[in-house]
């Protein structure tokens, strides 16, 4: 079940009228209706992929508990491998068996061997399993820290990996944040409630009007590069950075504002990443929980910033290939987390890779500086340019798009394959861009204005927006969903 | 707890109906949504569209295709009245919704184009959305004086879909959009709006599975390619038959009409059939495969206004050639 279909806007009031009004102050009842909620809405997608998430629930409750039992620090070391070996083989066999198979085959044949790769299987992806395999290795790796004390509820563990909202493609939760507030009661919280809504409406929005209306434009231009100019390259690649951004963000928006309505809090996920001014504030605002997980579990460990500067940049380095490697089982992947470490190395090596984590671009001012004008455009064009392999299919294609880019330089009047005219879409993105601007000091509040006539009028502009983009010809999944 | 979660919902509500009154301004203002003329049934079990109405047709979400429409006294989509007389030369159009051109401007159709490539002709358009060739059959017989008077009836027929009625029958479907429910919610011009951008499919999806959720699913047989080249053929001999028992049945003039039709799409075994016994016809393939520019709408398959005067052109030479 997706968040923009029909069945979902079925399925929510129903779950959200029984978890308040049939199991209300009730914590382990609503627990339960929640986490039954929640098979059933992955369980429509495909049941058999229940298990694994079930599997993946009862190891880390027992390994947590483990972990957190044994005295000897060697026995924990071994309980907390066990968890990791065991998430780590889902996502291995799942989701990069065939990759790794491939690349065996294509490097031997590079050697003169010639072997047949008769060892690729067919394996469906499993949705988010990405996202709930990283969720549960953070409570036993929280446990093992000393950062959190296990739960005896099981329930409500279960409920923790599989809360609907952020099931299937994040904020990648930390138990410290998620995981307690499910062993807590809930109160129904009437504001915290139409905040909710609201993020839900913003999120809709960005997803039905921003990404899908742009999506078979840059579907178009990736799929034919070849027989389009620079110019039209360099509008495909622009488009898709704000098709990614919409697409994931309008995600998150709505499974922050599910979660609310809920009384759960999820951590935000996209802070206008759009608006950043270096590399490093970038990544401080767009897939945050990712972010924070990697810089939690893999980055701080290594040593993060606190050892020298040669193990620092080989920190990040890694960092920034996992995380690569994180979103898909293909070598652009890796070669766009590969960008962007040298996109962040300098940054990191000037020692401004901390300066803008508490401040917005035009913290102070109505509008942005020159300055920050050109920084957002520098930054805005480096993340773009490292999304030609992020939206390739293969490292070759990453290559002839940007070989086609700085050779085939003309400009040609790009016409929509849909047939639509191309000015709406432009007026559409800088509207956008300049209400993201409007709104870019509270991530969680899309509509926060204090007239309530003027927050009325914005509703009827979203939703009026939503039906004069809204195409039945286009694919309505998630970007996402594929990692 | 109830008191908010009844706040939630009463505002929730209220918020919903203000918006859809607002949005539904919004649609009327921008004309958003197309008019839809009424239809009906004459004394001679015709169906057409009630006369002396006008308005606008809209396709797209955004308005991408806008035109205005005019409703003659005879029920049909034209700027002129149909006056045939012995004196003057006529043409008739007799088809579809590409000839009834809900899609252009009534003022810039393709019977209007015709009449400028051959000033001394009137160009009479008996188009209706969803006629087949038995309606049209069924029109010329039921107006036959009118229709005799007339000196070329060209007649529209797409093969795939034209033949596929031996028989003449009242579209009961068709005349169900008049009913009293269907006239009330075309009072709404959002929802009118809503249907025509296919937002409302989904809806109506879950409601027939939800209908339909005890019903057993039909289990469809896969077909190999000899079964499918038999169907093939059985259903091309069928539509030749139709083509037949309804010739049988009101008659055909072979002097006067003419078909218009698209030699590409039609199945090479009626066009033989077609040839064999001389039955005329107009073939606007050459026309629209030697065109650079494309002769359909980009939001809706009809012909565009260079598709249209391409189909006027291939008129006008037929009839040009075949003066006499």
């Amino acid at each position: 079940m997706i968040f923009n279909s029909l069945n979902f806007f079925v399925f929510l009031p129903v779950v959200f009228l029984g978890y308040w009004l049939l199991f209300k102050n009730k914590r382990k009842s609503q627990n339960i209706f929640i986490l039954i909620a929640s098979y059933f809405f992955y369980g429509i997608w495909d049941w058999r992929f229940l298990f694994l998430i079930m599997a993946s629930t009862i190891v880390d409750f027992i390994v947590g508990q483990r972990i957190y039992d044994s005295d000897q620090q060697k026995h924990k070391k071994k309980w907390l491998w066990i968890s990791i070996l065991f998430n780590i083989s889902l996502l291995g066999f799942f989701k990069y068996y065939n990759f790794f198979i491939d690349s065996w085959v294509d490097f031997t044949s590079i050697l003169g061997y010639q072997i047949g790769s008769s060892w690729t299987l067919q394996i469906i992806l499993p949705v988010g399993i990405s996202f709930y395999t990283f969720q549960t290795m953070s409570y036993s790796l929280d446990i093992y820290y000393k950062r959190l004390v296990p739960t005896k509820d099981f329930i409500a563990f279960s409920a923790f990996v599989s809360f609907f909202p952020q099931l299937v493609a994040g904020p990648i939760e930390r138990a410290s944040n998620l995981l307690s507030q499910i062993t807590n009661t809930r109160k129904f919280d009437y504001t915290q409630c139409t905040d909710g809504m609201k993020l839900i409406v913003w999120g809709l929005f960005k997803k039905v009007v921003i990404a899908d209306a742009i999506a078979p434009i840059v579907d178009d231009v990736f799929a034919n590069y070849m027989d389009y100019p620079a110019s039209t390259l360099l509008l495909g690649i622009c488009l898709f950075s704000f098709q990614v951004y919409s697409d994931f963000s309008g995600y998150s928006d709505i499974a922050i504002g599910t979660a609310k309505l809920f009384g759960i809090e999820l951590m935000s996920n996209f802070k206008f990443p759009n608006f950043s001014r270096n590399v490093a504030e970038y990544w401080q605002r767009w897939h945050v929980s990712l972010s924070t997980w990697f810089r939690h579990y893999v980055y701080i460990p290594l040593g993060g910033s606190r050892v020298s500067t040669m193990k620092s940049i080989r920190n990040i380095s890694i960092i920034f290939l996992v995380s690569g490697f994180w979103h898909g089982a293909n070598w652009t992947f890796i070669v766009w987390g590969a960008i962007h470490a040298l996109f962040y190395i300098p940054v990191f090596l000037m020692g401004r890779n901390r300066i803008y984590m508490n401040t917005v671009v035009a913290q102070n001012s109505w509008l942005p500086s020159i300055k920050e004008v050109l920084q957002i455009m520098l930054t805005f064009s480096l993340v773009t340019f490292s999304r030609i392999f992020f939206r390739s299919e293969s490292i070759t294609d990453a290559f002839n798009f940007i070989k086609q880019l700085c050779t085939n330089f003309r400009f040609e009047m790009y016409e929509h394959p849909l047939g639509y005219r191309m000015i709406d879409y432009f007026i559409l993105l800088g509207l956008f861009t300049i209400y993201e601007f409007i709104i870019r000091k509270d991530e969680r509040s899309p509509f926060k204005f204090k007239s309530k006539y003027i927050r009325f009028l914005m509703y009827t502009i979203v939703i009026l927006a939503m039906l004069l983009f809204y195409d039945d010809r286009i694919d309505r999944s998630f970007i996402y969903f594929q990692f | 707890m109830k008191q908010g979660i009844k706040k939630i919902i009463v505002k929730s509500a209220l918020y919903f109906f203000i918006l859809l009154i607002v949005l539904e301004l919004v649609v009327r203002v921008l004309h958003l949504a197309k008019d839809t003329p009424s239809r009906f049934l004459d004394e001679h079990n015709v169906e057409k569209w009630i006369p002396n109405q006008q308005g606008y047709s809209v396709t797209g979400n955004r308005r991408q295709n806008f035109s205005e429409y005019r409703i003659n006294t005879f029920g049909f989509n034209s700027y002129r009245e149909f006056t045939p007389t012995k004196e003057k030369i006529e043409v008739a159009l007799v088809g579809d919704s590409f000839i009834q051109g809900f899609h252009q401007d009534y003022y810039n159709s393709i019977g209007k184009k015709i009449e400028h490539m051959i000033p001394s002709i009137e160009v009479y358009e008996y188009g209706y959305a969803g006629y087949d060739f038995a309606d049209q059959l069924h029109l010329i017989h039921a107006y036959k004086e009118d229709f005799d008077l007339i000196d070329h009836v060209v007649l529209g027929i797409k093969f795939s879909n034209d033949l596929t009625r031996g028989d003449y029958k009242v579209m009961t479907e068709r005349l169900a959009l008049e009913s009293p429910i269907n006239k009330l919610l075309r009072k709404s011009k959002l929802l009118v709006y809503c249907k025509s951008i296919g937002i409302l499919d989904s809806p109506q999806l879950l409601v027939h599975q939800i209908l339909n959720i005890a019903k057993p699913s039909k289990v469809s047989k896969s077909l190999n390619e000899e079964e499918i080249r038999k169907e093939k053929e059985k259903k091309i001999q069928k539509y030749i038959e139709n083509f037949e028992s309804l010739i049988g049945q009101y008659g055909y003039d072979m002097n006067r009409n003419i078909l218009l039709l698209d030699a590409k799409a039609t199945d090479p075994v009626f066009m033989n059939y077609l040839k064999k016994n001389n039955y005329k016809y107009i073939d606007y393939a050459t026309y629209f495969s030697t065109s650079k520019k494309p002769t359909t709408l980009l939001y809706d398959r009809h012909w565009n206004d260079h598709g249209r005067t391409l189909i006027a052109i291939a008129i006008s030479e037929y009839l040009e050639v075949h003066k006499n």
